[in-house]
């Protein structure tokens, strides 16, 4: 435990000068801050912007993230360090999926100080936060895992954000895509974003996307270790 | 295994795709003393420091402290310490976070980080960026983290290449102290004079195989007996004669006639024992 306090004590300091990085943290909250205020005059943005933005921050920001650290710390070497310190591999693991957790809750608190909120409401968006943030760290884990440096990772992590970022968006504007984004966890959670309820069929998708996809890390964590 | 013995290896073996680097290599390093590995870029030390660390699998058997490389453990890892050729420090962390975040891991108090600092030369650099470091501040800085939690076995790749020969003097003189304090030093060069000067015992790496392993100054003895005088006449040619009673009479006649503008003996080196031994030059 104490080793892992110390990997998320340097990851926080780490991030707080890494610009990039602080930038896709916090650049949904913003974008959703500045639609909300420069369209003051019509009512209800907050119920547009809100949900759109939320959904695209607990995809793309988490996944990206832990992507782009994992594998920034296996191209320059410092994992390697790490090891060799004795820090095992899965508390680097945990470190980093926590780590990731909580600077993304933090930052979509923001979203909830945008228009007034239920304490129900407020609930709900914590819970959908969570567990989207959670898949998309599995994703941003596995994406590191498999890539051997940042441009690698990046060049994977990005496009599979954007693709979970938009489509839930993008299915408002046509039927097909809206079917689509009905089998993605990003645009079941953009429901409860919406103001609706957790519903069967959005735990099914979340919580099988979070089974299959830690599958898929414990399986490449097996093949490949942090090397 | 002795019990005073910290590294074995034995017959070791680690190719990469078709190609062999390490066709068998053993050797021992006691406790206490400072270990060179030497051998010509690309002869597989730094291949030998990974498996060492457990960071790498390998063929044959290989263990430290007793304990067999591919099941390296924390304890194991906090016995020991390492320097490695690419440094693995954080880049946007300043120089005592760095350190702060091993003392943590280690259960070392914050004081050790100056003390540390100051064993390396790099007092007052606490709050500067890693970034923002030379070279050969970060490879002390490197140096600093791994003795941060005074480990018995210490691995250290070429600690001192690319640095002014003052640094480096300083290094060698941080590695005499630590042994004096009993630690052991495992360390890969191809600078064949720090390998004389700094080491009890050395082990000649070449194609994969140890082509000899013991100390310096004996191996100079073994290789270099007859030592040689090289000589350069006053029309610049370079001649090489054996220290010997029948070349007596050639050398008395190049001064005789005036034709003698330089002569030296040739001392033996580590340099001269890997050429004999190999056929190639060590620090090619
Ligand atoms: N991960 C790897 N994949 C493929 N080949 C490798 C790998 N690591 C090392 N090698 C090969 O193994 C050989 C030995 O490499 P190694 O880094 O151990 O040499 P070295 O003795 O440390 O050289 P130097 O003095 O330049 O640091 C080289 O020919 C290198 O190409
Ligand atoms: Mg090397």
């Amino acid at each position: 435990m104490k080793t892992i306090c110390a990997l998320l004590i340097k990851q926080c300091k780490d991030s707080l000068h890494n610009l990039p990085s602080l930038m896709i943290l916090i650049i949904y909250p913003v974008v959703a801050f500045i639609m909300i205020t420069a369209m003051q005059d019509e009512e209800n943005m907050g119920d547009i912007f809100i949900p759109m933005f939320a959904a695209m921050h607990c995809s793309f920001a988490p996944l990206v993230i832990s992507s782009n650290i994992l594998s920034e710390e296996k191209e320059k070497g410092t994992l390697r360090s790490l090891v060799m310190a004795g820090v095992s591999r899965i508390q680097y693991l945990l470190s980093l999926f926590w780590f990731v957790l909580i600077a993304v809750m933090l930052t979509a608190s923001a979203f909830l100080l945008m228009k007034p909120v239920t304490a129900s409401y407020a609930g709900n968006f914590a819970c959908a936060m969570l567990l989207g943030s959670a898949v998309s760290a599995v994703i941003g884990m596995c994406i590191g895992l498999h890539s051997k440096n940042v441009t690698a990772a990046n060049g994977i992590a990005v496009p599979v954000g954007l693709v979970f970022a938009l489509l839930p968006m993008l299915g408002q504007f046509n039927s097909s895509l809206s079917k689509a984004a009905e089998f993605t966890y990003s645009g079941q959670l953009r429901t409860v974003f919406e103001g609706g309820c957790f519903t069967a069929q959005t735990w099914l998708v979340s919580v099988a996307y979070l089974a299959a996809l830690s599958f898929l890390l414990v399986i490449l964590f097996r093949r490949k270790g942090l090397e | 295994m002795t019990d005073s013995s910290v590294i074995r290896l034995r017959e070791v073996t680690r190719s990469f795709g078709e190609k062999q680097v390490l066709k068998g290599v053993s050797f021992e390093v006691s406790k206490g003393e400072i270990f060179g590995l030497l051998g010509p870029s690309g002869a597989g030390k730094t291949t030998i420091i990974n498996i060492l660390t457990g960071q790498l699998s390998c063929g044959g058997s290989a263990e430290i402290f007793g304990v067999s490389c591919g099941k390296i453990g924390r304890e194991v890892y906090r016995r020991t310490g390492a320097v490695l050729d690419n440094c693995g420090l954080y880049d946007r962390l300043s120089c005592a976070d760095n350190l702060r975040l091993h003392a943590r891991i280690h259960h070392v108090s914050f004081s050790r980080i100056q003390e540390a600092l100051t064993q390396v030369g790099l007092e007052g650099c606490e709050g500067k960026k890693v970034k923002a470091l030379s070279k050969g501040m970060r490879q002390r800085l490197a140096l600093a983290r791994a003795i941060l939690h005074s480990p018995e076995l210490l691995f250290l790749d070429e600690p001192t290449s690319g640095l002014d020969p003052a640094t480096a003097a300083e290094i060698h003189a941080l590695m005499n102290s630590l042994r004096k304090s009993g630690a052991t030093i495992f360390l890969t060069t191809h600078n064949m004079d720090e390998a004389y000067r700094m080491c009890d015992r050395i082990a000649l790496l070449s194609e994969g195989d140890i082509a000899e392993c013991g100390e310096p100054a004996e191996l100079c003895r073994k290789y270099c007996s007859n030592s040689e005088l090289s000589i350069v006449t006053t029309d610049e040619h370079k001649l090489s004669l054996e220290n010997a009673p029948e070349n007596a009479e050639a050398i008395a006649g190049l001064i005789r006639e005036g034709k003698l503008k330089s002569i030296h003996s040739s001392e033996p080196d580590l340099g001269t024992v890997f050429l004999r031994l190999t056929g190639k030059e060590l620090d090619k």
